[in-house]
């Protein structure tokens, strides 16, 4: 607990920004789940009711999506209705950050033994997919590249650019109902 | 790829050379090991691959409690609860696997039961379930391919849920690790051929793939130097003792990279393989290697390039231009696998094996996009770029 005397406001900012980061991608999820074929086709095949967390060991945030069935995600906030079937655990919360800031790619933070897969092995490797997806559609071209292995062959600008507004504009407004429910 | 950060982790002792076996008395006893159990199959057995590890043990007044040898090429769970019901009824206090992945993962999963308690080792299956060390355990392997004397996995058959129940410990390495040249003499030609392809597999894998990192490249750019250097001799003299205890030396060391870099897109495709078409697993590598290395080729140019120094030796290496390399390198793994043929019609092509049909492909892509090992292949491998790889592996 020392160190967070000393880096009040840093470790705070990066509690904060994993958070938010968290919010916009489990909204940004369940909206790209709702237009975009390529997600739906990769999350068939998850059983239908199917929980899916991230989070930050040990306590830290988190973000539970439900998968409804043909290919639907519903975000559930950090909260888990119940167990949840497949859980991606950041080691630290600095892993958490360097992976949502878009510094370390996920198959990386993978491969670097950031992060530990509870659960199904071939569904981690489908969820890593839809992610990266996520992420190709939802950050600017520059800053994909960086945050996935390969930028999708078949993004092309403008199908991103309208997506990515869309989604944006999904995003904002189920923000706007979260802040007023 | 520059790896900024990573792990390595090998904790098994590794006893290698002439008359290792004759180590384990002594070894076991360090670990208050006094009544082993021996879980073998069938094949190891008849081979009389027992004989030297029962005579090393008894010379030394270590007395084998019990041996089990009816462990099938695919375990379950109902073989896991046996052999630990006879463990327990000997009074057992170690095991000592011998025989290759199947015995070893078996073994593995034993020694969780035996350690833990229970009947029903689905209950530990998973990740990081196990918290504590279990019981004394060697490994004595005899193929030179799967390296599973040295990975933190097994995995056993839950054959009625007709699912692959997966382990992943570090507790499920083995104490030891004991390579003895006397275990792989005799193993057949193909056999030679298809898990010494394994090794490499796990070598190039581990040294071109997303977790690579300077310790495990230390350890694969070796093993792929003695592979490259003995599988011929081996193949043409197979009684070659130096040779066949390299090929072994070979398969701990490329065990131990992969273990700790992990494996990518031809692990992918020969899970899937094996699991649609039961070809065995270091025949697929073999089929695979050559066509992902192709398909990765941009991504990898320069590991892969590096390896040639490995492969081709140092004269072919400095008369290749620096931009040549990579494509020298398959080559290289070309050539190999044309000679292995050669010498023991060791299929190059799904056509030739004769137990895969065209209209399968597509299952096996579709399977191996869900396989762990994906995730860390160096280019993002979709359904058709599996597909595009599987059928130029077709003829
Ligand atoms: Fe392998």
């Amino acid at each position: 607990m020392l160190a967070r005397r000393l880096q009040p406001m840093a470790s705070q900012a990066r509690r904060l920004y994993v958070e938010l980061i968290f919010q916009v991608m489990g909204n940004a999820l369940q909206a790209i789940s709702e237009i975009d074929e390529d997600v739906q086709n990769e999350a068939r095949a998850l059983p239908e009711g199917f929980l899916f967390e991230m989070m930050v060991m040990p306590h830290g945030a988190s973000l539970v999506i439900e998968h409804l069935g043909n290919g639907r995600f519903r975000y559930h906030g950090s909260e888990a209705p119940r167990p949840v079937n497949l859980s991606i655990q950041f080691k630290h919360i600095a892993h958490a950050f360097l992976v949502l800031s878009f510094q370390e790619k996920t198959s990386v933070a993978f491969a670097n033994d950031r992060m530990l897969v509870d659960g199904d092995i071939g569904y981690a490797v489908r969820m890593t997919r839809i992610l990266n997806r996520l992420e190709a559609f939802i950050l600017p071209r520059l800053l994909a590249r960086r945050a996935v292995k390969e930028y999708p062959r078949n993004l092309h600008l403008p199908e991103k650019l309208l997506n990515a507004t869309r989604i944006y504009l999904k995003v904002a407004s189920q923000f706007f109902d979260t802040v007023r429910a | 790829m520059s790896s900024t950060f990573y792990e390595f982790f090998c904790p098994v002792k590794v006893i290698a050379g002439k008359a290792a076996l004759e180590h384990i008395p002594y070894e076991l006893a360090g670990l208050g090991g006094k009544r082993p159990m021996i879980i073998t199959d069938k094949g190891v057995r008849a081979a009389g691959l027992l004989e030297p590890v029962i005579a090393a043990c008894e010379e030394s007044d270590l007395d084998i409690a019990s041996v089990y040898d009816d462990v099938p090429p695919d375990s379950s769970k109902a073989v896991v609860r046996d052999i630990a019901g006879v463990y327990r009824q000997e009074k057992c206090d170690a095991i000592i696997a011998v025989g290759g992945g199947s015995a070893i993962d078996t073994a593995k999963a034993v020694n969780i039961l035996v350690s833990e308690g229970g009947d029903d080792i689905a209950a530990y299956a998973g990740a990081g379930v196990l918290k504590r060390p279990l019981k004394p355990f060697f490994v004595v392997p005899t193929t030179a391919g799967t390296g599973s004397e040295v990975t933190a996995v097994a995995v056993i058959a839950d054959t009625e849920k007709s699912v692959k129940l997966p382990f992943t410990s570090s507790f499920l390495l083995p104490n030891a690790a004991i390579i003895d040249p006397r275990m792989t003499l005799t193993l057949p030609p193909h056999i030679t051929a298809a898990t010494a392809m394994d090794a490499l597999t796990h070598a190039t894998e581990a040294f071109t793939c997303m977790a690579k990192n300077p310790l495990s490249d230390a350890y694969a750019t070796a093993a792929v130097k003695k592979i490259s250097h003995s599988l011929l001799a081996v193949m043409d003299n197979p009684k070659d003792t130096d040779g066949r205890l390299e090929l072994a030396q070979a398969s701990t060391m490329a065990g131990i990279a992969f273990s700790n870099s992990m494996v990518g897109l031809v692990h992918a495709l020969g899970h899937a393989t094996g699991a649609i078409c039961h070809l065995p697993h270091g025949l697929c590598m073999s089929i695979y290697m050559p066509y992902v290395l192709e398909y990765n080729l941009e991504t990898i140019r320069e590991p892969l390039g590096e390896l040639l120094l490995y492969l081709d030796g140092p004269e072919a290496y400095a008369a290749t231009p620096a931009n040549r390399r990579a494509e020298a390198a398959i080559s290289a793994i070309r050539r190999l696998r044309d000679a292995l043929y050669k010498k023991c019609q060791l299929p190059r092509t799904l056509k030739e094996t004769g137990k895969v049909d065209e209209s399968q492909l597509d299952d096996i892509a579709a399977l191996a996009l869900d396989d762990g090992s994906i995730m860390f292949n160096p280019r993002e491998a979709s359904l058709e770029d599996a597909r595009a790889v599987l059928q130029k592996a077709w003829a």
